[in-house]
């Protein structure tokens, strides 16, 4: 189903600074309308230089060749980004070489207006001077600022050595005591070990078999060990428990 | 005419048009009002179309900006403003068109959802306006922008043109739906 577009139009004509459609008023209006005049004729003939350059620049566009082929969306997007960021750049390049022509011609005027008037006793001398003072003030509080911040920097910098220092003793600390604990279990655990605390068992054990077997030896001999003092001591060496010296 | 161009035709001296398409004919009558209340030193014409193609009988003088309102409580607007974009020069969408969203306000109405119509601004690079087109002050406000534009649009405005004012109008907010 296929509606007619409708289509409606309403206008309005200019309400001020157009003179031609109004009826002129009665009081001061002879100097008054040619001073609308002007300003309407200067208006619409910045109108027409602005169209005039759109236009051209259109026109220039068109020069331009476009691509034909049919390119992936992606590949457009990225394209149109690509000239927009052109426009951006060219933009800005524009408006910084706009604002150092400004620039110079502000000195080159003020140069002049120097040499014209009387240095001493202006205005424009005053605001100069006053505007250096508070220059001055800027580069020494900023110096100020700068040197509290290298000190700031330097504290934080052996504030950071410190602990760096305190971590790596820590770390030895750390590191010494678990090789200790390692070193006391592998010894405790070793095969070695075990083996000569193994033979020692057994060489105990031989012993206090030949101990006793010497005791009763001698008990059963029926001499008496208690007279001679050598007999003696070896008979008490006799009784010595080996598995308590281990 | 098929398709719209921007500089196909001569402009008028000291005049400056704008076509809103939308369904929606109530707002659109109350916008072209609120529109020509606004005092500007240009003439202006607010023509107001359902749809494009816009019938080629009528002799109706340069077209400077057009804008596409879109109401976010209903679906067949959205489909009628992209069927009418195809009848757009893309030469258009160098600055000379916009987007208007409508109805953004009552949530619970809408039935397109805000994204859909940012994207198909950043599709068209052109500007989107969310603008509750029923209340008075909005809509006096929404006026005052879009004569504004009408006039860089139109060449009213030395040292400004729609380009320039289209890449002025890019905000951060624009590149939002490429994150998405």
């Amino acid at each position: 189903m296929e509606m007619q577009p409708r289509e409606q139009a309403a206008t309005e004509s200019p309400d001020s600074g157009g003179g031609e459609g109004r009826p002129p008023q009665v009081a001061g209006a002879q100097e008054a309308r040619p001073e609308d005049r002007l300003t309407l004729l200067l208006r619409l003939r910045a109108q027409t230089k602005q169209q005039l350059l759109e236009y051209k620049s259109m026109l220039d566009a068109s020069e331009e060749k476009t691509p034909e082929q049919i390119m992936q969306d992606k590949q457009i997007e990225a394209k149109i980004e690509d000239l927009e960021n052109e426009i951006e750049e060219v933009k800005t390049a524009f408006e910084i070489k706009r604002l150092a022509l400004h620039r110079m011609q502000l000195s080159a005027a003020l140069k002049k207006n120097l040499e014209k008037i009387n240095p001493q006793t202006s205005v424009l001398m005053d605001n100069m001077k006053h505007i250096l003072k508070l220059n001055k003030l800027i580069m020494k509080s900023q110096q100020e600022s700068w040197d509290l911040e290298e000190k700031l920097l330097d504290v934080r910098k052996k504030r950071l050595q410190l602990k760096q220092a305190s971590e790596s003793k820590l770390l030895e600390i750390q590191t010494e005591k678990n090789k200790q604990k390692d070193d006391l279990a592998i010894m405790e655990n070793s095969d070695k070990i075990k083996t000569v605390q193994q033979n020692l068992q057994t060489e105990i054990q031989v012993t206090t078999v030949i101990q006793h077997v010497f005791q009763n030896l001698i008990l059963g001999s029926k001499a008496n060990w208690a007279e001679d003092s050598a007999f003696k001591e070896i008979v008490l060496q006799l009784e010595k428990n080996l598995t308590m010296i281990k | 005419m098929s398709v719209l161009r921007p500089l196909d035709k001569q402009p008028g001296l000291n005049t400056a048009t704008i076509l809103l398409v939308g369904t929606e004919d109530a707002l659109l009558q109350q916008l072209a009002d609120s529109m020509l209340k606004e005092d500007c030193a240009s003439e202006l014409r607010v023509h107001l179309a359902r749809s494009l193609p816009l019938p080629s009988s009528v002799d109706r003088p340069r077209i400077d900006l057009i804008v596409f309102v879109v109401n976010l409580h209903s679906k067949y607007s959205l489909r009628n403003v992209e069927e009418s974009l195809h009848h757009v020069d893309a030469t258009f969408f160098l600055g000379k068109a916009a987007f208007l969203a409508t109805g953004a306000g009552r949530e619970s109405h809408c039935s397109v959802h805000r994204n859909t119509i940012v994207k198909l601004a950043h599709t068209y690079r052109s500007p989107l306006f969310f603008c509750d087109l029923e209340i008075e002050g909005f809509r006096a406000t929404m006026a005052q922008r879009l004569v504004r534009m009408l006039q860089i649009c139109a060449g009213h405005v030395p040292g400004v043109s729609a380009l320039n004012l289209l890449s002025l109008l890019r905000s951060s907010e624009t590149l939002a739906p490429e994150d998405l």
